[in-house]
Order: C-alpha cells, then sequence, then structure tokens
C-alpha cells in the first residue's frame, strides 16, 4: 500500500494551530462569561491589540518574549479598565446592553488601533532561533507552530488548575454557580470579576503575541476571528472551558481537513456543523456548565 | 482717415494676440503630455462707418479671427471620488485619495480647467458604495465620479449611473464584467474604465507562464468574483497556449479578512504541483506569501504568479524579504511605476515621491490620470454637458504615466499594457525599501485584452 499519510498528518498539524488560536480566543469567552455573565464582543480585538501592542514592545525591547508578556499583561490591564468603567455599571440591567457595550469597545479598539498603528498590516520577525522547521517523517514541521500548540494546551491546563484546585479557584467557582451565597460568604464576587475578566484578556494578549509572528495584525481583523471563536463556544456551550478546548480543535482540525478533501465548501462545512450542533443541542455539545 | 487707422491697427493686435494663444495652447499640450484640444477660434464680423474728408461716409466690413475664451457654467468643478477607506483594503482608499490630490493640486495652481477650479469628495466605498455614490451626486452634487476599488461596488454603482446622469471613471475595480457587459451588452455608455481589468491577472499572466517548464499548477485564490474570474482565465488561456498543462489544487480563501493561509498552503503542498497562482493581493498577498515560506511551500515550488504583487503595499510590505522562487517570483499591477522609462512618468513618479513620500501605487496612477482625463474632455468639449463629455472620452488617447492609453468606443476600457516581471534580490529605497524587478515582459495589449465581438484587429486572430 503506497497511500502516503503524510500531507494528511500536515493538514491535520496546521489545524491544530489554528486551533490553538481559536482556543486562546475562546478560552477568555467562556470564562468571562462563565463567571460574569458577559459575552465579550471584543475578545479577538483585544487579541488584535494584543498582537500591536507586542510589535510595539518588540520595538523597544528587541526580545519576543519579553513583548510577548508585556503584551499580554498590557491587555489584562486593559480588560480590568474596560470591565471596571464601561461593564460594571451594567450588570444591573439586561445582558443585551452588556453585549452592545463590548460590541461598541470592539468598534472603538478598532479604529483606535487605525489612528496609533496605522491601517498597514504589522508583524514581528520570527526569532531565528523559532524560524526553523523540525524534520518529522520526511516532512519540516515549523518548531514555532509546534510551540504555539503546546502553549495552548499549556494554557488549558494552566487555567484549569487555577480554577480547579486553588483556593482562590475555589472562590471563582462559587462566584460561577451562584454569585449571591458566594457575596454572602464573604466573597468580593466585585474582584472576582475583574480578576476574572482579567485572566481573560491576558490569555488574548498572549494570542494577540502569538499570532503576530506568524499572522500580520491590521484593525478589522479580530472581526473575523470573533467569528470562529463564536462558533467554538457555541458548539462548546457556553461557559464550558473544557468542551472549548475540545470545539476548538475540533473547528481548527475539521476545517483544515475539509479545505485538502472538499476545498469548494470548506467554509460552508464549518456552519453546517454549528447548525446541527445547535439543533440536535442547542446547549452546546458539552453543555453549558 | 483716423478712424480707418484706428481699425487697421486693432487688427493687427488680434491677429497678434490669436497667435501668441495658439503658442501657449500648444506649449500646455506638451507639458501636461495630454492630447491638446483642437484650437477654438471665432471671427467677428462688424462693419464700420468710415467717414472721409470731404466725402461721403462709406460703411467697409471688417473680419478678425480672435481666439474663443470658453468660460464653464460654474467656477469649480465638483468630482466624487470613491474608494476603500475602512478596513482590510483602506490602503487603496488612501492610494486613489493621494493620486486625485497630486492631479488637483497641479490642475488647480496651473489655473483650473478653463478656469475653473478642481473640488474633490471623498468617500468610503466601504460603507454602502451605492448610498455614497448617489449621495455625492444628489446632495453634494459633483460633476463626475471616479475611483472604485472593489470590483463588486463597481458592478454595483454601474448601473445606476445613467440614473444619475454622471460620468464614472473606474480607476482600479478589475472585473472584466465592467465594461464587457454593463458597458459593451447593456450599452451604459456613462462608465469608463482607465485600468488594467482581469485580463491582466489572468491572461497575460498565461502567457508568461506558459514559457516555464512548469506543468502542474495550483491556486489559492480570493473567494469572490475577482479570484474566480482570474483563475478561469488563467487556467483557459494556459491550457490553450500549452495542452500539456496541468491544475492540481484549486484553494479558495475568504477575502477580505484571512491572515492564516495554513491550510490552504498545506492543502497545495499535499499535491505535486510545481507552480502556484495567486490573485491575492494588498495585506493577504503579504501574508500568503510569508506564510507560504515559513512553511516551506516555496521551497517546493519552482514559480509563483501574483499578478498584483507588485502593488506597492505588497512591494513595501515584504521589501527584501520578498521571496525569489527557482523560476521566479512572477508580478505585476495595474501600472509599475518604473514603466515605461518616459519622461511624463519620470515627472510623475518625481512629484508623487515628492508629495507623498513613497512610490506611486498603481490605483494613484490610475486616479491621478482619471482627473486628467476629465481636464482634457472638458477642455475638448468646452462643455459640461455629458453627451458631448461621453463622446469626447470615447476614442481619446490620453498619453499617461502608465504609457498612452486609448479609450476604446466600444467598451470604454483603457487599452495600454503593462509588464510582468521577476522578484530581484535588490531594492530600492524611497521611504521604505521596495525590490526592484528583472525579466521585465510585456506583450502588446492588444494581444491580451479580450476584445467586443464586433470588433476586428487585422491580421490578429
Amino acid at each position: 500500500m503506497d497511500l502516503d499519510l503524510t500531507p494528511v498528518f500536515y493538514q491535520l498539524f496546521v489545524g491544530l494551530y489554528r486551533a490553538s488560536i481559536y482556543w486562546l480566543i475562546a478560552s477568555g469567552l467562556t470564562i468571562i462569561f462563565g463567571v460574569l455573565r458577559v459575552v465579550n464582543f471584543s475578545q479577538a480585538v483585544l487579541l488584535v491589540l494584543g498582537g500591536y501592542m507586542t510589535y510595539t514592545f518588540y520595538n523597544l525591547t528587541g526580545s519576543f518574549w519579553l513583548s510577548v508578556a508585556m503584551a499580554s499583561i498590557s491587555i489584562g490591564l486593559v480588560g480590568v479598565a474596560i470591565e471596571r468603567a464601561l461593564l460594571k455599571p451594567l450588570y444591573r440591567v439586561d445582558v443585551t446592553y452588556q453585549l452592545l457595550m463590548t460590541f461598541a469597545v470592539s468598534l472603538i479598539l478598532n479604529d483606535a488601533m487605525k489612528i496609533l498603528w496605522g491601517k498597514l498590516p504589522i508583524s514581528v520577525p520570527l526569532p531565528s532561533t523559532l524560524a526553523v522547521g523540525i524534520g518529522i517523517f520526511g516532512r519540516t514541521y515549523p518548531l514555532y507552530m509546534i510551540l504555539v500548540i503546546a502553549i495552548g494546551f499549556a494554557v488549558y491546563i494552566a487555567v484549569l488548575m487555577l480554577i480547579n484546585r486553588t483556593m482562590w479557584g475555589l472562590r471563582v467557582r462559587a462566584t460561577w454557580r451562584r454569585p449571591e451565597i458566594a457575596e454572602s460568604l464573604g466573597i468580593n464576587t466585585s474582584n472576582i470579576y475583574t480578576a476574572v475578566f482579567f485572566l481573560g484578556c491576558v490569555i488574548a494578549g498572549l494570542g494577540g503575541g502569538l499570532v503576530i509572528a506568524f499572522s500580520p495584525v491590521v484593525p478589522g481583523l479580530g472581526d473575523f476571528l470573533i467569528v470562529s471563536a463564536f462558533i467554538v463556544t457555541v458548539i462548546a456551550g457556553l461557559g464550558n472551558l473544557s468542551g472549548a478546548y475540545i470545539a476548538s480543535i475540533l473547528i481548527g482540525v475539521s476545517e483544515s481537513i475539509f479545505t485538502l478533501y472538499l476545498p469548494e465548501i470548506d467554509l460552508l462545512l464549518i456552519y453546517l456543523i454549528m447548525a446541527i450542533s445547535l439543533m440536535i443541542r442547542p446547549q452546546g455539545i458539552f453543555g453549558e456548565r | 482717415m483716423l478712424g480707418g487707422l484706428s481699425v487697421a491697427d486693432e487688427n493687427r493686435r488680434s491677429f497678434l494676440k490669436f497667435l501668441g494663444a495658439g503658442i501657449v495652447g500648444l506649449a500646455v499640450g506638451v507639458a501636461g503630455g495630454y492630447a491638446l484640444a483642437p484650437e477654438r477660434v471665432r471671427e467677428i464680423i462688424r462693419t464700420a462707418t468710415i467717414t472721409q474728408q470731404g466725402g461721403a461716409p462709406s460703411t467697409v466690413t471688417i473680419t478678425r479671427t480672435e481666439a474663443l475664451v470658453t468660460r464653464l457654467p460654474r467656477d469649480t468643478i465638483k468630482i466624487g471620488v470613491l474608494g476603500i477607506r475602512s478596513g482590510t483594503w483602506a490602503t487603496y482608499g488612501t492610494y486613489i485619495e493621494q493620486g486625485a490630490r497630486l492631479a488637483v493640486e497641479e490642475i488647480n495652481s496651473a489655473g483650473g480647467i478653463l478656469g475653473s477650479k478642481i473640488e474633490i469628495s471623498i468617500r468610503d466605498e466601504a460603507a454602502d458604495a451605492v448610498k455614497q455614490a448617489r449621495e455625492l451626486v444628489e446632495q453634494e452634487r459633483v460633476d463626475f465620479l471616479i475611483g472604485v476599488d472593489s470590483s463588486g461596488n463597481a458592478m454595483r454603482i454601474g448601473p445606476i449611473m445613467p440614473e444619475l446622469n454622471r460620468v464614472l471613471i473606474i480607476v482600479h475595480a478589475a472585473t472584466h464584467r465592467v465594461t464587457e457587459e454593463l458597458v459593451y451588452r447593456q450599452g451604459i455608455k456613462h462608465i469608463f474604465r482607465v485600468s488594467v481589468p482581469v485580463y491582466q491577472d489572468g491572461i497575460l499572466a498565461a502567457w508568461i507562464a506558459k514559457d516555464l517548464s512548469i506543468r502542474k499548477w495550483a491556486g489559492i485564490n480570493p473567494d469572490y468574483e475577482y479570484g474566480r474570474v482570474s483563475w478561469e482565465f488563467f487556467k483557459t488561456t494556459l491550457k490553450a497556449l500549452r495542452p500539456d498543462v496541468e491544475f492540481v489544487s484549486e484553494q479558495w480563501n475568504p477575502s477580505p479578512g484571512t491572515t492564516d493561509f495554513s491550510k490552504w498552503i498545506s492543502a497545495v503542498m499535499a499535491t505535486d504541483a510545481e507552480g502556484l497562482f495567486t490573485v491575492n493581493w494588498a495585506v493577504e498577498a503579504i501574508t500568503l506569501h510569508k506564510q507560504a515560506t515559513e512553511l516551506g511551500l516555496y521551497k517546493k515550488l519552482k514559480a509563483v504568479f501574483n499578478p498584483m504583487g507588485y502593488s506597492m503595499d505588497v512591494a513595501y510590505g515584504l521589501g527584501k524579504d520578498y521571496p525569489r522562487l527557482e523560476y521566479g517570483t512572477w508580478v505585476s499591477g495595474r501600472y509599475v511605476w518604473f514603466y515605461p522609462p518616459t519622461e511624463i512618468n519620470k515627472r510623475f513618479v518625481d512629484a508623487f515621491t515628492r508629495r507623498w513620500g513613497r512610490l506611486p501605487a498603481y490605483s494613484a496612477e490610475a486616479t491621478y490620470t482619471a482627473i486628467y482625463m476629465i481636464k482634457t474632455a472638458i477642455e475638448k468639449a468646452g462643455t459640461l454637458d455629458l453627451d458631448t463629455l461621453i463622446k469626447t472620452m470615447e476614442d481619446m488617447v490620453v498619453i499617461s504615466p502608465a504609457g498612452v492609453r486609448w479609450i476604446r468606443p466600444q467598451d470604454h476600457q483603457a487599452v495600454y499594457e503593462v509588464p510582468y516581471g521577476r522578484i530581484s534580490g535588490n531594492t530600492i529605497n524611497v521611504g521604505g525599501e521596495a525590490p526592484l524587478l528583472t525579466d521585465i515582459r510585456a506583450v502588446p495589449a492588444f494581444l491580451y485584452y479580450r476584445s467586443p465581438p464586433d470588433y476586428k484587429i487585422p491580421f490578429i486572430s
């Protein structure tokens, strides 16, 4: 049998890379929705902003990883500012207003990026130590992509541990389930909200930093990424962290495989998966938690 | 006697005036490099009664000619400019704006069009192109519309031009359907296009690709009108010229909006393709080239064709890192800044780089030319009457930075050629680093432009 499977493996690999980027948006969406009940429409725009920040820090420091770290923290702080100043006053009113507010934030950030960094695409060169390939079964796999996939998985494990294995995580879970009771037990839910928003935005910032070394960022990019991220979270079930990780991989990999075998309708198929999953399990494949 | 003398004097002076006007007109024509309007003269017939000393008054007829100074009905000519000013392709709106402003500044500082100043109003076609076009005409009362980056928008605005009762000069949107269907078949005479259509992207690319020893081609193209049409033209032309070629992979990326081409790149890598054809443009071209290099596709392939790959945003965006494949990275534009090496082009490039700090993008040149075309047409017609202007523009020969453009009367398409070239290892630094091209190949426009069915070129089948 001379069926060569390397192209398929490569396609799966590329799908995993894309899945990791979706995951870095969807994870933030998921924890923020889970705890705050806010659908953060600006999540992907914050990822793009993270890319821009990485670019600026890179020009200042010349170190890629330092810039990614600084950008992540900065986006976290931007997130805190958004949560405290713009979302907090809206917690008492209908959720639609929060969605509208995060949508407004994404529009404002998009234009702000245009003013600050211009309309041209911007990217950061990959550090030369990372711009190498690793040969596996006669095909070269870019080291950087392997790293991004690994970081995506590490983020998944870290967030899971943070929420399930730490004292702080316990408070988050309490707030996640029953905010009123958590409040009555002396948990400062307001701080938990801010901290979770910070965490979600840090992950988005990290995603932006990782993206910009492979694909350039440009104002408006977030509007496209958010669609895939929403599909992921809807399929997973809003607020389900493990579900979101698995759904990211499912979407990223099936996108990739469809492209290889059914390039004419690959875009349609993703929406088809979403439509079918909504019809069969409107609460998401893995259910809302 | 006194009266007689004065008449003779006046005659001589007006003759000198006439001569002077002719010389001035000629000089402007040469300096501008645009087709010169024919000298307009008018004959003035006057009768004068001369009383001679001691005799009866006699009547003489005096005839003289003088240059006619045409004045337009208003002091400002308003031109509405449409370009993409937001989103992924926003840089292209800037290019249109830069070309428009440069032309307007030049023309206005040289006295305007028959004494009237040009005023431009720029709108974002990404924000409902039809609405913007309507508002420009109905509220801002512009006399002309120029611009349009997107083929889709051109197909939407085109059909309402007769209703808006204005001329639209397209400077970028490339679908052949605008000129072949709207102008030629539906007879919408209000649309003109000064930029090369997809014949450049699909047909000419195939003319050049046929000479490379590549048999298996793949395509990664934007999934809309422009991408579909260009790939189709490329395939059918190449197949006709080289029956042995095969097309082994066809990939379609959403556009605008693709920043990650990895899955299409790896899908092409899964085949035994030797050459890649892609009409991805702007940011998406830059991204595709970068990622195809990083993922190793360009190590596997022998050549890549990217018809709009020498648009200046892509050239500057990739700079010295523009990937170079074994048989070449073949690129072009709807105008490339160094071609043809004429005085008028050199002057344009100099003026443009002085004004904007970078080499001119193709749509900047086309917009610049469109405004000069309006100027020439008005001067030639001497009126703002739409039908007269359309008649004047049809069959017009425009000497422009991109070369001699002939406005083909049947489909209102400017016929001129733009070359392809290979990305070389050398760069030029004008406000940033851009690669220079080598191996420049041009094919006469008559050979690769599709022609209206009733239009026959002698000796060419």
